[in-house]
């Protein structure tokens, strides 16, 4: 029987976006987009999928699903993931889960999981997003449907009916098992994700992408409640001080350098 | 003030090569006519007897054999213009007299061969002696079997004509001897004994016994003495034999050596048929190897690539790719995706390592050679072709062995190309390197997504954010923002200005760029220039997406722009950067935009000669030795060398060049997309060229390309000799802004 491997992704700002365009929308809380500069794919989700492409190069009879949530938009990340070799995405798009934490989140996309994608064998995400970092998605959808989680993995491979994975350590990597259905999520020590071919490019465009409603995954927006609300939200100022050392000498602006450096307990 | 400007190497050596070749073409002709003139007072009846001392009979053999020979011949090219048809379609005859004239001009004129002086003399003094002494064969059959007019002077200067067209012969092999025994320059690494070798020797040996023969002639009649009978009614005379010189010495010394008639006659007849079985044996091999390029190199000049926007190379404007959906593979992948004349090209490559002499991958210890990869798919087509045609015969699928790309050649090779156009310059037979390269480089990318690391970063680059600089902290419109404060307005383009200024991605994005792109501005400015930009709306010109093989998204972004241009009513361009100046020139018009486009340095000198700028008497740069660095996609692929440096003699600086300029310039090593790819193996291109530079007299190093300033700013800084003489790169434009008088103060902040 075919493995079902289901691979969530996000659109984020995109990550390079020049420091002076970047501004927040303080009494709103919320990042403003720079014009002109196009939302990308979160740098760790296609990572996701290489590793399901991975899987399927190895064990051959793979399916591979693309979910995400969020506006319109995001239908390009999916899009991007089904010309790399994905076969189906599907996207949540619910205005009214348009502000949901990580907790609704996770809800939502282990509700699909369970309603719209079962059975399943695998869930794959990155380890982060690259826009708020919270790494937190991952491990709560694994908590919703009771499934074992492995976080930041380098490599991942599906045998017997359960997966080995590496771990990213500080110190080192380690090699775990775990019975599927699983979830991992990956880091990018995986490597690169693949270049989509050409072909692959313009079938992708041509296939179509499932929208759903929270209430087509048999949710009551209303009832879901962030758990994690943002209190405030400003770009920190950067202060830089500058002093210049005067001297006559070159040693003597060594030594006056040295003093600086001793009184600011430096050295 | 005037002041006298040093220009060392450049023109005058282009035109003292031009000089004496002129001079070598004309040489046998001239001396001719001159023979025909000085030989017109009284030899009213020299003439000779055509088949002297040999057998009636010989006459019925040459003509029968003949037809035979040209069979052989014909043989050689019939059997690989089976294999060319293996590729697809291709239309390489129309504007027929564009390329009669391309044929006069590089086929019959030969003149890519001056790019290598003594090989371009060797092959001269060959050929034009060859086509002699070929026409004087011809010529004596006419005279012998139709009407007989080689007589009197005319056949005085006939003699003479052909022993001078022997000796330039003898002399060119001479040469090509010396060549491949004693000087053996690397570029000849692929000769092979039979084609190379062993045809100059033969080809020696034809014009030696020739001579010989035609001495033992003279010495058994003319130099017998005064007027004497040798039968059939023909007197001769020892006066006539001058006119055959090098004969009469041969003659003379036979004579004088005592030998006798008999031994004369006996030695004549046998090195008559010696002579004629090498000179048929030659005929016959003109149909193979090497030799074939008498007919393969002159009909792949015609059939050479014409453009419809005049580009100088074929590689300059790449053919557009236009059945993505339908198309049974995209790019070249195997022998059957490359078109006819694509395997033409491998049949005619005669390993003369012009290509690969300057081509700056292989010069720098890449694993790219021109020549190389080229025998490398000829060997495949021979070996493959055969069981292709067969398998195609039966109706069978066909199915070749390895891929070309990336199989029969490396990876390495394919990515290794800065497709700077040396080597399609530099051949004498118009083969297209570039075209194949990059075909072959579709094939990986688009079909099998194998590339470098750092080109398939590249191409995600320009697919998501539209510009290939990763990480850049500026926007298209920070320095619009950053000039405002200076006071200078520049509008958006909206159809009401004159021309639309192209700033790139790199004069808008990269800060060392972004000088010159201000540098350019003021002096638009200054001199009351009409133009625009597109500010946030400018995307990237294409260049790199295509030359790093996606066809796909280069298609995407060209249409986008043209889409711009015209929904702005565009007319006019300017760029500054010579990738985004020759991809608009010579690549949109293939998908339908056709736009007026200049480069900085053309509207700048323009400018200069209109008195709109104006200069100063001693500016800051004045009398500074200066080299300029051509970049490829300006003076090799478009042919702009005179305007950058009319730009800085009129700056004041004192311009030295470098060995290898103009059209022949040496990449600064970040052409065909290689600005963003790694450079991985053997030495740094850009130091390469950066040494060059340092071993001029020059202290300053101007460019016109924005991926030329960065690569050469990196080299002054990174390279020994031109740290000690603290070399600068600057742009064109910025010299200019040195020596230009502002009628308005305008802050510089830099010097």
């Amino acid at each position: 029987m075919a493995l079902h491997i289901i691979c969530c992704v996000k659109q984020v700002p995109d990550p390079e976006t020049p420091p002076s365009q970047f501004r927040v929308d303080e009494a709103q809380k919320r990042v403003i987009p720079a014009p002109g500069i196009a939302p990308v794919p979160s740098q760790f989700d296609p990572i996701g999928v290489e590793a399901a492409l991975r899987i399927r190069d190895a064990v051959g009879d793979v399916k591979i699903s693309v979910l995400s949530m969020g506006p319109e938009s995001y239908r390009d990340a999916i899009k991007h993931c089904l010309a790399m070799g994905a076969d189906e995405g599907y996207l949540i798009d619910d205005p009214e889960l348009y502000n949901a934490d990580h907790w609704v989140t996770a809800q939502v996309l282990a509700q699909a999981i369970k309603e719209k994608l079962s059975p399943f064998d695998l869930v794959i995400t990155g380890r982060q997003a690259v826009d708020w970092d919270m790494g937190v998605v991952g491990p709560t959808i694994a908590e919703v449907l009771g499934l074992p989680c492995v976080t930041i993995v380098k490599s991942v491979a599906v045998s017997d009916g359960k997966i080995v994975a590496e771990r990213v350590l500080l110190d080192g990597f380690e090699t775990v098992e775990a019975p599927l259905p699983a979830v991992v999520t990956v880091s990018n020590e995986l490597g690169e994700p693949r270049y989509p071919q050409l072909r692959q490019i313009m079938m992708a465009a041509r296939k179509q992408v499932t929208i759903w409603k929270a209430t087509d995954l048999g949710l009551d927006p209303s009832s879901l409640r962030n758990r994690v609300n943002i209190e405030a939200l400003y770009v920190p100022q950067v202060k830089v001080e500058t002093e210049f050392i005067e001297g006559d000498t070159v040693e003597e602006k060594v030594e006056k350098l040295l003093q600086r450096l001793r009184e600011a307990k430096l050295i | 003030m005037v002041r006298e400007v040093t220009v060392r190497w450049g023109r005058g050596r282009l035109i003292l090569t031009g000089l004496l070749f002129f001079v070598a073409v004309a040489l046998i002709p001239l001396a001719s006519a001159l023979a025909v003139v000085a030989a017109s007072k009284g030899m009213g009846e020299a003439t000779r007897e055509v088949f002297f001392n040999v057998a009636s009979w010989a006459r019925i053999l040459v003509y029968g054999a003949t037809g035979i020979i040209l069979l052989v011949l014909s043989y050689g090219p019939a059997s690989r213009v089976r294999l060319w048809l293996i590729g697809k379609g291709e239309r390489r005859w129309d504007r027929p007299w564009e390329r009669a004239r391309f044929f006069l001009l590089y086929g019959i004129g030969q003149g890519r061969l001056p790019n290598d002086f003594y090989a371009g003399l060797m092959h001269l003094l060959i050929f034009w002696g060859w086509t002699f002494l070929f026409i004087g064969t011809l010529m004596l059959a006419f005279h012998d079997d139709i009407v007989e007019f080689l007589e009197g002077h005319v056949y005085l200067g006939y003699s003479l004509a052909l022993d001078l067209a022997g000796i330039a012969a003898a002399v060119g092999l001479g040469m090509a001897l010396y060549r491949r025994y004693v000087w053996k320059p690397p570029k000849l690494r692929l000769g092979s004994l039979w084609d190379d070798v062993a045809l100059l020797w033969l080809m020696l040996a034809i014009v030696l016994t020739g001579f010989v023969i035609e001495g033992l002639r003279l010495g058994m009649t003319e130099l017998q003495g005064a007027t004497i009978d040798v039968g059939d009614g023909l007197v001769t005379d020892s006066d006539w034999a001058y006119w055959s010189p090098v004969g009469f010495l041969i003659g003379k010394a036979a004579v004088k050596a005592g030998a006798s008639q008999g031994l004369m006659e006996l030695l004549h007849r046998s090195l008559w048929w010696f002579h004629l079985a090498m000179a048929t044996g030659w005929v016959a091999w003109v149909g193979y190897g090497k030799l074939s390029h008498l007919l393969l190199g002159s009909a792949n000049i015609f059939f050479r690539r014409l453009s419809p926007t005049g580009a100088a190379l074929a590689g300059t404007a790449l053919a557009p790719i236009t059945d993505f959906e339908t198309a049974e593979r995209l790019g070249a992948g195997y022998l059957r995706d490359f078109t006819w004349k694509q395997l033409m090209d491998l049949d005619v490559c005669v390993r003369c390592g012009r290509c690969e002499a300057n081509c700056p991958a292989y010069n720098t210890g890449k694993e790219l050679t021109p020549m190389g990869f080229l025998q490398e798919m000829k060997a495949y087509l021979t070996k493959m072709g055969p069981q292709l045609i067969k398998a195609r015969r039966r109706g069978e699928e066909t199915k070749e062995e390895t891929p070309v790309a990336g199989g029969v050649v490396s990876f390495e090779t394919i990515w290794d190309c800065v497709t700077c156009g040396a080597c399609e310059y530099q051949c004498p037979f118009f083969i297209e390197h570039i075209p194949k390269l990059m075909d072959m480089r579709r094939y990986l990318v688009m079909e099998e997504a194998r590339m470098p690391p750092t080109a398939q970063a590249t191409l995600m680059q320009l697919e998501q954010r539209g510009h290939p600089w990763r990480g850049t902290q500026l926007t298209r419109t920070t320095w619009l923002e950053e000039l405002k404060g200076e006071g200078i307005d520049v509008p958006l383009f909206d159809g009401k200005q004159e021309f639309l200024l192209w700033v790139g991605c790199t004069g808008a994005l990269v800060e060392r760029n972004v000088q010159v792109t201000k540098a350019l501005v003021r002096l638009l400015k200054e001199a009351g220039v009409s133009f625009g930009v597109l500010g946030a709306e400018e995307g990237c010109s294409g260049d790199p997406a295509r030359r790093l093989g996606n066809e796909y998204l280069f298609q995407l972004q060209a249409q986008q722009n043209i889409e711009t241009f015209k929904a702005k009513g565009v007319t006019k361009v300017i760029a500054s950067c010579p990738h985004c100046f020759n991809v608009m020139r010579h690549e949109y018009p293939q998908l339908g935009g056709r736009f007026q486009v200049f480069h900085h340095t053309q509207v700048l000198a323009q400018l200069v000669r209109e008195g709109r700028l104006r200069l100063k008497g001693v500016s800051e740069v004045w009398a500074i030795p200066t080299t300029y660095h051509d970049p490829c996609y300006l003076a090799r692929h478009n042919d702009v060398i005179g305007p950058p440096r009319e730009l800085l003699v009129a700056a004041g600086v004192d311009l030295v060049e470098m060995g290898r300029c103009r059209k022949g310039t040496f990449c600064c090593g970040a052409g065909g997309g290689h600005m963003w790819v790694e450079e991985s193996r053997g030495r740094r291109i850009n130091h390469e060229r950066t040494r060059e530079a340092a071993a001029t007299e020059a202290r300053l190093i101007a460019v016109a390309c924005p991926f030329c300033l960065q690569m050469l700013e990196e080299g002054a800084g990174s390279v020994k000799e031109a740290q000690e003489k603290g070399m600068a790169v600057l742009d064109v434009a910025e010299l200019v802004e040195k020596s230009v008088v502002f009628s308005r103060l305008v802050p510089l902040e830099r010097v």
